[in-house]
Parts: structure tokens; sequence; C-alpha cells
């Protein structure tokens, strides 16, 4: 996860490397931290790095390690001549090698060759059947030919042996989203929300899935977690503040025609608060858009 | 970071001398058979400059504190991962071959 501070430490390179200030190593190697998908730049100031033999043998060992980010970044620019050149050179350095013998199955994956990649992963798996994350890239290539079903197989079957595996579990969580499958969706997030509680994202995520299934107990359980969202993050969270306000709403709508302590439930003081902090912190980033906010706020509350 | 050192050994130095004349103090007042209630005045006063000067060096010499507050911006996860190794190329962005042309 990238914090506050790494975060800004990265715009700020960035912002130097795209205005012609030097500092192209050390961004590219926050990049390589970070894990962060920054292709675009990645390949045309690492391309200039490496096209510079200079600055090329200044490097040192890492000019590898260079020349694998680089063909990745190429495969997601769709230079794929570039990537080939990369890989090239890199299995000239290394002509046995596992990392770059995957590098080339990526390559074949980028290009649309699915069955030979899959052939490639096969083999690559004899080899090493414990590879987490050759598994983890026939996931993808199901995903990327459009089987969303294949995808939670194999990815039901890798987190079966590897159960710690937090991005599996998002990856898992997210697939189900997308096919609209939200008990199942709402099983991950709670697994994530298990092994990682002080993280408040995977609260917030939780709390959209359960808002989005509905029904009273689901629209109170996900105020909870808007609520320790907002605990975690010391009300710095936006979405879970609009959160708590739509939920409160929706609460009341669905417990209109019921007995009094459902409509206990409703809790007026938390929605009122969490419209406070929201016009709060309106005016101080955005005050063009509070008339917009404190509108949306009032139709909430009146429906 | 070597000021907070010295004093730091400094500190030890002075509480440990006031240990021993502690431990002579009532050794003298076995032999004049009389009770011991506290350490004398010296000893007290020395056992203060001693914890103050060890407080000091406790905090200075670590180096900087990192913050506990789950809010601070040290500590605030801003993004997950992106998740790169559940990358595909099969994006939209496949389209757009990028502006310049690389060559290799």
């Amino acid at each position: 996860m990238v914090t506050k501070t790494e975060e800004t430490q990265l715009n700020q390179l960035e912002n130097r490397v795209e205005n012609g200030g030097g500092g192209v190593w050390e961004y590219l190697s926050l990049v390589r931290k970070l894990k962060v998908r920054r292709s675009e730049i990645v390949l045309k100031h690492g391309l200039s790095i490496l096209n510079d033999s200079g600055k090329r043998s200044a490097l040192g060992p890492d000019e590898w390690t260079l020349y694998e980010q680089v063909a990745i970044a190429a495969m997601d620019c769709q230079s794929l001549n570039v990537a080939q050149n990369c890989i090239k050179v890199l299995k000239k350095k290394f002509p046995d090698s596992k990392r770059v013998g995957k590098l080339e199955a990526l390559l074949l994956e980028a290009k649309g060759m699915w069955e030979e990649a899959e052939k490639a992963y096969t083999s690559l798996l004899e080899d090493n059947p414990l590879d987490q994350v050759i598994h983890k890239r026939k996931v993808a290539m199901a995903k990327a030919q459009g089987k969303p079903s294949l995808a939670i197989e194999h990815l039901n079957k890798y987190l079966e042996v590897f159960m710690a595996d937090h991005d599996a579990w998002r990856e898992l969580a997210e697939i189900y989203v997308s096919l609209q499958m939200y008990k199942q969706a709402a099983f991950c997030y709670e697994e994530l929300i298990l092994t990682q509680p002080t993280l408040p994202l995977y609260h917030l995520a939780y709390a959209d899935v359960l808002y989005t299934i509905g029904g009273l107990e689901n629209l109170i359980a996900a105020r909870k977690y808007y609520a320790a969202t907002i605990d975690l993050t010391g009300g710095k969270s936006t979405r879970a503040l609009l959160g708590i306000c739509l939920c409160g709403s929706a609460i009341a709508q669905v417990s209109k025609g019921r007995n009094k302590e459902d409509k206990d439930m409703a809790a007026p003081e938390l929605q009122s608060l969490a419209a406070t902090a929201l016009e709060r912190e309106y005016k101080q980033k955005a005050p063009a858009k509070l008339n917009l906010l404190s509108s949306a706020l009032r139709s909430l509350k009146i429906s | 970071m070597n000021l907070g050192f010295v004093v730091g050994v400094f500190g030890v130095l002075i509480l440990s001398h006031a240990a021993y004349s502690t431990i002579q103090y009532r050794g003298l007042l076995k032999i004049m058979e009389e009770e011991f209630s506290r350490p004398p005045m010296n000893v007290i006063v020395e056992l203060i400059i001693g914890l103050a000067l060890c407080m000091w060096a406790a905090l200075t010499f670590p180096g900087k504190f990192l913050s506990i507050h789950p809010d601070s911006d040290e500590n605030r996860a801003v993004s997950l991962p992106d998740n790169s190794e559940f990358m595909i190329f099969n994006h939209r962005g496949r389209l757009f071959p990028p502006q310049i042309d690389m060559k290799f």
C-alpha cells in the first residue's frame, strides 16, 4: 500500500522527471518499490537511460532489473518490438533463467498468442509447481481472454494452497463484483479485513458491497463499516462520510412502514454529523461544488 | 548522536556511583547500629540528576521517532498496490500507440 508521504514523493519525482530535471533512476526505483503502474513514463525515461551506453554502464548490476522493468512497461504500452529487444538482451546475459522464461511467456501473452503462452506456462510449472507468479499469470490470461468463470476457478484453486495472499483475495473480490456476485465478493472482503484489520480501504470496499446488496441488516452493517473507516482514517475519507449519509437515508426508506424499534436504527445524529463534516470539507477543498452538495444532502434527508 | 551517547554513559555512571555510596552508607549505619530509613540527601540529589541525564539521553540517542497514529501522513494508506502480477495487456490502451516512436 502506498502511504501519503510516499505518494507526494512519487508525484514530486514524476514532475521533476517529466520537466527535464534529473532523478530518473530514483523515480524508477520508487516505482519498482511501490509497485505502481506508470508504464508510459517508465518506458520513455527508461529507454532514454538504456539507449545511452554511458548511463547504462553507470548503473552496474541494476542494469538488468531496468531491462526487465522497461520490458514490462513496453508490453503495457504495446511497443512489442522494444520489449522483444530487451528480452533478447536479457536472454543473452542469463540464458537459462526462469525469470527470463517468465518474461518471454508474458510477451506471448501481450501479443495475444494465448495457446503458446499457455504451453510456455505449463512447461515452466513442470519445473517448479509451486511458483506463485505463474499461477497468477494463468488467472490473468483467463481474465484477459474474457473467461471470468475460468479465472475464478483457477483463483479458487490457487487460494486453497496460498491462503495468505492478499492481492489474490482482492483480485477475486473484484472479479466477483464485476460479475455481480456480491455475496461471494463480501466473503472475500471479510477475509481481507480479518487478515489486515488496520487498512481502512478494505473496510470501505466491504461497506460498498454491503450497501449494494441492500436489505435492512446489510445496510446497518454497511453503516457500521463506513463508521469504522472514518475512525481509522481520522475523518479524512470523503467517501465514507457520503456512505453514512446514503446509508442513513436508505435505512429510513426501508424501515418506513415498520415498528418503532426499527425506526430507532435510523440514528439521525450520525447522519447530521457526517453531513456537517462533509460540508466543512467541501468548503475547504472545492467551494464551487458546495451548493451541489448541500442540495443533494437536503434531498436525501427529505426522502 | 554522539552527545546523547556521552550524556547517557555519564548518567549511568552517576547512578552507579549513587548506588555504591548508598551501600557504603548502609554499612556505616550497621556499624553504628542505627536504622536505615533513606539514603543521605546528597545521594538523593545525585539520583535525581542521574535520572534527568538518562531520560534526556534515552529520548535523543535513538534518533527520529516513527509516527504511530494510523491517520498520520506516513501511515495513511492512500491506495492499495496496483496488483501488477494480475496485470493484463488486453486493455483499451492497446489502441493508442505511444506518440514518440521509440527505438531501442
